[in-house]
C-alpha cells in the first residue's frame, strides 16, 4: 500500500503531530544519551571538558535535528532517497580522493562545528535508498534474479568504497544493515541462505587448506588471520585492548566498583577509553547490572521501532524503520560483542555513547526518519 | 494459482437481469481480491518480521550471557609466556676445582617501553637519551610515537641507570627482573668459559644461553632445573690460572710475540688446572665473530684448542719413545746422524746445518738432531709411525668439553709417504693443537697409559690404554730431563722442581701456501715437572716471538717459549702443592741454546 491510497487528511498536521511523535522512543534514546554523559564525564577523571560537555551540545543538536526531521512528511523522504544516496555517495567518492592527496588518512570533511564522515551518512542514505526502492518494486517481483542484483549493487559500491578506506567495520555494517532491508522486504530465503553457505564454503576451504599442498594463503597470513580471530594469542600486541576490557569486566564484577572509581580506565590502562571502549568504563564502575541496564534500553528502542514497523501499513515506513532498528542493533551488538570479546576489533562505536559528533549527529536524525514514519502512518483507507 | 474471475458470467447475468450494475459486482470482486493479496503480504512481512526478532533476541542473550561470564570472571593479569613452557632464567654457577666462582648470575633489570601509555614522548626521549649516551633520541622519540606497542630500550641495567630512568617519572617506562650471567674474573679464563646471552626473552624474564666454550658446551646442564642450581666444578685452579695468564702475558709482550698460549695439564687425572690463549677478552662483553680475514686473528680463538700449527722438535719424542717401545734402539745406541740425508729428493738438514756425527739415542734428543729422528722414523715405517701417533689422539679432534674443540682438527698428509715419516719425526707436515701436544705429553710420562684432556674436576687418574711400558716411560723422562739439564733448554732448570722438557722451533708456513717464513716461528716448550715422578705437563707456545737482547734477534724456543714456562713453573708449582726437592742438583753452567 501506497501514499496514494490512504486519505492524506487522517495524518496529524502542524503541531498536534508532536502528539503523534513516538515519546516514549525519546525518552529511551535520552535515556542511552545520559548513560554516555555520565561515562564520559567519568573518562574524563570528573570533567565536563574534554568530552561531556560538547557530547551534550552534540545531543541537543541532535535531538533538536531528530524533530525536524520527524515534522517532514515521511513521502518527502521516501522521493528524495535516492538523491541523498547518490549525495552521499558522491561525499564518499570526494573523501576517497581527497585522502588520497592527503595520504589517505582522511575519512571525514569538516563542515566547521563537526566533522561529517560520509560513511556515517551512507548508512542511513543507504537504508533509505533501500526501503525505497522496494516500496516502488511490484512485490512480485521483489526475488527475481534481476531486481535482486539492483539493490546488491546499491549495497556493494559503498562498501567497495569504504573498505579501501580502510574501515571495515562500518563496511560490515552496510552489508548487514542492507541484507536486512532486504530480507524485511521479502526477498526469497534462497538468496540469503546461498550467501551464507558460500561464505562459510569459502572461509572453511581457505581453513581447511592450511598445511597442505593446495594451501590457499601463506603462512603469515594465517597467523594474521589467527591473531585478528584470537587476540588472546598476543596479550601485549593485538589483544591488548581485549585483554585489558576483560579485566575491566571481571574488575567490574556484579555491581561495578562505583561511579569515578574503575581502575583500570582512571589507570590509562585502556586505550580509546571515551570512544570505542567506553562500554569497559562502564561495566567496570556499574558492573554487570550497570551493562546490562544498558543493554535493556537498547532492547527497548529496538523493540519500539519493531513495533511502530509492525503497525504501519506504509511499505516505505515500515522498511525505513527496520532498517535503521536493524543498522543500530548491528552498531551496538559488534560494540559490545567486540569489547567483550567475543568478536574481533573491527572499531564500531557504542551508539549514542561513544564520544563523536557524525555517529551522533546521524543516528539523531535517523531516529528522525523513525519518529517521521510514525506520525505519518496511515490511519484507516481511502 | 486460480484466479476467481472479476466478472463471474453467472452472477453478472443474474445482476443483468435484476437490473442491478455490473460494474460493483466486478468492483467487490477487486477489493476481496485486494484484501487477501494484502493479508498474505502482511502474513508474509510479520513473519520476516518475527525472524529478525528472533535473531536479535538470540544475539541479546549472547550479549548477556557473556557480560554475565565477565562479571563473575576474577580479574587476572595475562602472563606473556601463554604459550609454551615458562622461561626458565636460573643457570647454574661455574665454579674452579674450590669451588671458586668462575661464573654466576646476577639479578639487573631490562628495561622496555609501552608507547602507548607514554605521557610525554619528546621528554622521555631527551632524559633516555641523556642517561644512555649510545641511545640517539630522534630514533627513540620516533619510536614512541609510531604506534607500536611495546619496545626494548635496554637489556640491562645497572641499579644507578635504574633508578636514574625511575626518576624520570614516565609511567610508560617499565622494567621486567633479569638475570644476567655475570664474569667476575673478568678475562680470567675467557676462552674455557666463552660467553653467555639472552635468549628468549619476556617481559618478566629472559633465558640465558651459553654462546661458546665451556658455557655452551654444558648449556643443557647449566639449566636444568632438577639440579637445583648445583654449580658445574671444573678441573681449572682459579689462582694457577691467573698467574699463567699473568706470566704468558707478560712473555708475550716481552718477545713481541703476536700471540700465546699455555696449557698446564695433570699427568695422571687429564685434568686442566689452566690453559690459556692470548690475546683474550672480557666474557662479559664477548666481541663479536670477525666477519673478514683469518678467524685465528680474533680474540676470541682458542689458539690452545682451536689453533693447529706444526710444532716442529717437540714431536721429537715420540719417534725416540718409539724406537724404544719396539727395541730398535736403547738410551745408549749410536745412531750415525751425520749427511747428507735425501729422501723422496729432498735434503734433510740440521738446524744451522750442524752435523752431529755419530751420537747416542738420548743425544739426539738433546741436540735435537733432524737426520737422528728422520733415520729413527724410516726404521719405524710409516705405518707404525701413524698408528702409535693416532693411539696419542694427534690425529683427531681432542674431546675436551668445548664446543669449540671438534674445530681443532690436525692437519697431517692423507698419503703417509717415506718423506712424511720423515718430517713427522720432527714435528712438520702435522699440525696439532697445543692441547694435542700437552696430552700426549702427559700419556708419555705418566707411566704410559692414555689420559684424555678434560675441563671437569676428577675424583681420581684415568685408566687409559696403555700405550708405551713403565720402562719407556721412565727412559723418556730421563732424556727429557737431560734435555734441560745438557740440551737446548736450560733456561728451564728451575731449582727444586726438576723440570723436563723438548723445545720446538718450527718455521711458520706462508699463509699464500709454498714454503716456510724464514723470520716467523711458533715457538713451544713442552715440560714435565718433577721430572722423575712427573705430576703435570705444561705446554707454553709463542707465536712469532722475537728476543731482541742479543746481537742478532732470537727466535729459537730455548730463547723464548723456555724462559716463559720456567717463570710459570716457578710460580705455580708451590701453589700446585709440589715441595722443592731439598737437595737440589747443582745449577748446571749457563749454555746458550744453540737449536730449537
Amino acid at each position: 500500500m501506497s501514499y496514494l491510497e490512504y486519505r492524506v487528511q487522517t495524518v496529524p498536521t502542524g503541531l498536534s503531530k508532536l502528539l503523534h511523535i513516538n515519546w516514549a522512543l525519546v525518552l529511551l534514546l535520552t535515556a542511552v544519551a545520559c548513560m554516555g554523559f555520565l561515562m564520559l564525564y567519568s573518562v574524563a577523571g570528573g570533567a565536563m571538558e574534554p568530552w561531556a560537555r560538547p557530547q551534550m551540545e552534540r545531543f541537543g543538536l541532535g535531538l533538536a535535528a531528530m524533530f525536524v526531521v520527524a515534522m517532514v512528511p515521511i513521502w518527502f523522504w521516501r522521493n528524495v532517497a535516492f538523491l541523498a544516496y547518490g549525495f552521499a555517495f558522491a561525499l564518499l567518492l570526494v573523501v576517497e580522493v581527497a585522502g588520497m592527496a592527503a595520504g589517505g588518512a582522511q575519512r571525514w570533511i569538516d563542515l566547521g562545528f563537526i566533522r561529517l564522515q560520509p560513511s556515517e551518512l551512507m548508512k542511513i542514505t543507504l537504508v533509505m535508498l533501500l526501503a525505497a526502492y522496494y516500496d516502488w518494486l511490484d512485490v512480485d517481483k521483489v526475488s527475481r534474479p534481476l531486481w535482486v542484483a539492483l539493490p546488491v549493487v546499491m549495497i556493494l559500491a559503498p562498501t567497495a568504497l569504504v573498505i579501501v578506506q580502510p574501515d571495515l567495520g562500518t563496511a560490515i555494517l552496510l552489508v548487514v544493515g542492507g541484507a536486512i532491508v532486504m530480507f524485511a522486504a521479502g526477498v526469497h530465503w534462497a538468496y540469503f541462505a546461498a550467501v551464507v553457505a558460500s561464505g562459510v564454503g569459502t572461509v572453511s576451504a581457505v581453513m581447511a587448506s592450511r598445511g597442505t599442498d593446495w594451501q590457499l594463503l601463506q603462512d603469515y597470513q594465517f597467523r594474521r588471520i589467527d591473531t585478528f580471530l584470537d587476540p588472546t594469542s598476543d596479550p601485549l600486541g593485538a589483544g591488548y585492548h581485549i585483554t585489558q576490557s576483560t579485566i575491566a569486566f571481571g574488575s567490574g564484577g556484579w555491581t561495578g566498583r562505583g561511579f569515578m572509581q574503575g581502575t583500570q580506565t582512571r589507570l590509562n590502562f585502556l586505550p580509546e577509553k571515551h570512544t570505542d571502549f567506553i562500554f569497559t568504563t562502564l561495566a567496570e564502575e556499574f558492573g554487570f547490572l550497570g551493562a546490562a541496564s544498558l543493554l535493556l534500553l537498547y532492547g527497548g528502542i529496538i523493540l519500539f521501532c519493531l513495533a511502530s514497523a509492525m503497525t504501519n501499513s506504509d511499505r516505505f515506513a515500515s522498511l525505513l524503520t527496520i532498517g535503521i532498528a536493524g543498522a543500530f542493533f548491528l552498531y551496538f551488538a559488534v560494540n559490545m560483542s567486540m569489547v567483550m570479546g567475543l568478536a574481533p576489533v573491527v572499531g564500531v562505536p557504542l551508539p549514542l555513547v561513544s564520544f563523536g559528533g557524525s555517529a551522533m549527529l546521524v543516528l539523531m536524525v535517523a531516529f528522525g526518519l523513525v519518529q517521521s514514519a510514525h506520525v505519518h502512518r496511515p490511519r484507516g483507507r481511502a | 494459482m486460480i484466479r476467481r474471475p472479476l466478472r463471474p458470467l453467472a452472477r453478472i447475468l443474474a445482476a443483468r437481469a435484476q437490473g442491478g450494475d455490473p460494474g460493483a459486482i466486478e468492483a467487490e470482486n477487486l477489493r476481496l481480491r485486494n484484501d487477501a493479496r494484502r493479508d498474505e503480504l502482511r502474513l508474509r512481512a510479520e513473519g520476516r518480521l518475527f525472524v529478525m526478532a528472533l535473531c536479535f533476541l538470540g544475539a541479546f542473550t549472547v550479549i548477556g550471557a557473556r557480560m554475565g561470564t565477565l562479571a563473575a570472571s576474577e580479574p587476572a593479569e595475562p602472563r606473556l609466556a601463554a604459550s609454551g613452557e615458562a622461561i626458565r632464567a636460573s643457570r647454574a654457577d661455574i665454579t674452579d676445582r674450590n669451588g671458586r666462582v668462575l661464573a654466576t648470575n646476577l639479578a639487573t633489570h631490562s628495561l622496555y617501553a609501552q608507547p602507548e601509555q607514554i605521557v610525554d614522548a619528546a621528554r622521555a626521549a631527551r632524559e633516555l637519551a641523556a642517561i644512555f649516551p649510545e641511545l640517539d633520541e630522534e630514533a627513540l622519540h620516533r619510536r614512541f610515537t609510531d604506534g607500536r606497542k611495546f619496545l626494548w630500550i635496554r637489556k640491562t641495567l645497572s641499579p644507578e641507570e635504574m633508578q636514574k630512568v625511575h626518576d624520570i617519572g614516565e609511567p610508560g617506562l617499565l622494567f621486567g627482573p633479569r638475570e644476567m650471567r655475570l664474569y667476575p674474573n673478568g678475562r680470567l679464563a675467557a676462552h674455557i668459559l666463552g660467553g653467555a646471552s639472552f635468549g628468549r626473552e619476556g617481559v618478566h624474564s629472559a633465558e640465558v644461553i651459553g654462546t661458546a666454550g665451556i658455557e655452551k658446551e654444558y648449556d643443557a646442564y647449566l639449566r636444568d632445573p632438577a639440579l637445583s642450581g648445583a654449580p658445574l666444578v671444573t678441573s681449572l685452579d682459579l689462582t694457577v690460572q691467573a698467574v699463567t695468564e699473568q706470566v704468558l702475558g707478560g712473555g708475550m709482550r716481552l718477545l713481541n710475540a703476536k700471540g700465546a698460549s699455555a696449557i698446564l695439564m695433570d699427568v695422571h687425572t687429564g685434568e686442566i688446572l689452566a690453559m690459556a690463549s692470548l690475546p683474550d677478552f672480557d666474557p662479559n662483553d664477548r666481541p663479536a665473530p670477525l666477519t673478514r680475514g683469518e678467524a685465528a686473528d680474533s680474540p676470541i680463538f682458542n689458539r690452545a684448542v682451536q689453533g693447529v700449527y706444526e710444532l716442529g722438535s717437540v714431536f721429537k719424542i715420540f719417534p725416540v719413545a718409539q724406537a724404544l717401545e719396539l727395541g730398535l734402539a736403547g738410551p745408549s745406541t749410536v745412531i750415525d746422524t751425520s749427511g747428507p740425508m735425501r729422501v723422496g729428493g729432498f735434503s734433510i738438514n740440521e738446524f744451522r746445518n750442524k752435523n752431529f756425527g755419530k751420537i747416542s739415542l738420548a743425544e739426539i734428543l738433546i741436540e735435537s738432531s733432524n737426520r737422528g729422528t728422520g733415520r729413527l722414523a724410516l726404521q719405524i715405517g710409516a705405518e707404525r709411525q701413524k698408528e702409535f701417533l693416532g693411539r696419542f689422539g694427534f690425529l683427531e679432534p681432542t674431546d675436551v668439553e668445548m664446543v669449540e674443540a671438534p674445530t681443532g682438527r690436525p692437519l697431517f698428509p692423507e698419503r703417509w709417504q717415506e718423506l712424511s715419516t720423515v718430517t713427522i719425526s720432527y714435528g712438520h707436515g702435522i699440525s696439532t693443537s697445543p692441547l694435542h701436544l700437552a696430552a700426549g705429553y702427559a700419556s708419555l710420562v705418566n707411566g704410559g697409559t692414555r689420559v684424555r684432556p678434560t675441563l671437569l674436576r676428577q675424583s681420581g687418574p684415568q685408566r687409559g690404554e696403555r700405550l708405551v711400558s713403565e720402562e719407556t716411560s721412565k727412559a723418556v723422562r730421563t732424556m727429557l730431563r737431560q734435555v734441560v739439564t745438557e740440551g737446548t733448554a736450560s733456561f728451564a732448570e728451575v731449582e727444586g722442581y726438576h723440570v723436563g722438557g723438548k723445545t720446538g722451533t718450527a718455521d711458520k708456513p706462508r699463509a699464500a701456501g709454498g714454503g716456510y717464513y724464514e723470520d716467523k716461528v711458533i715457538a713451544t716448550f713442552a715440560s714435565i715437572f718433577p721430572a722423575h715422578d712427573p705430576e703435570y705437563v705444561l705446554v707454553v707456545a709463542l707465536d712469532e716471538p722475537m728476543e731482541t737482547s742479543g746481537e742478532e734477534p732470537r727466535r729459537t724456543a730455548g730463547w723464548t717459549a723456555v724462559p716463559v714456562a720456567a717463570e710459570i713453573i716457578r710460580r705455580t708449582a708451590p701453589l700446585l702443592g709440589l715441595r722443592p726437592s731439598v737437595d737440589a742438583p747443582p745449577l748446571p753452567a749457563l749454555t746458550p741454546a744453540s737449536n730449537g
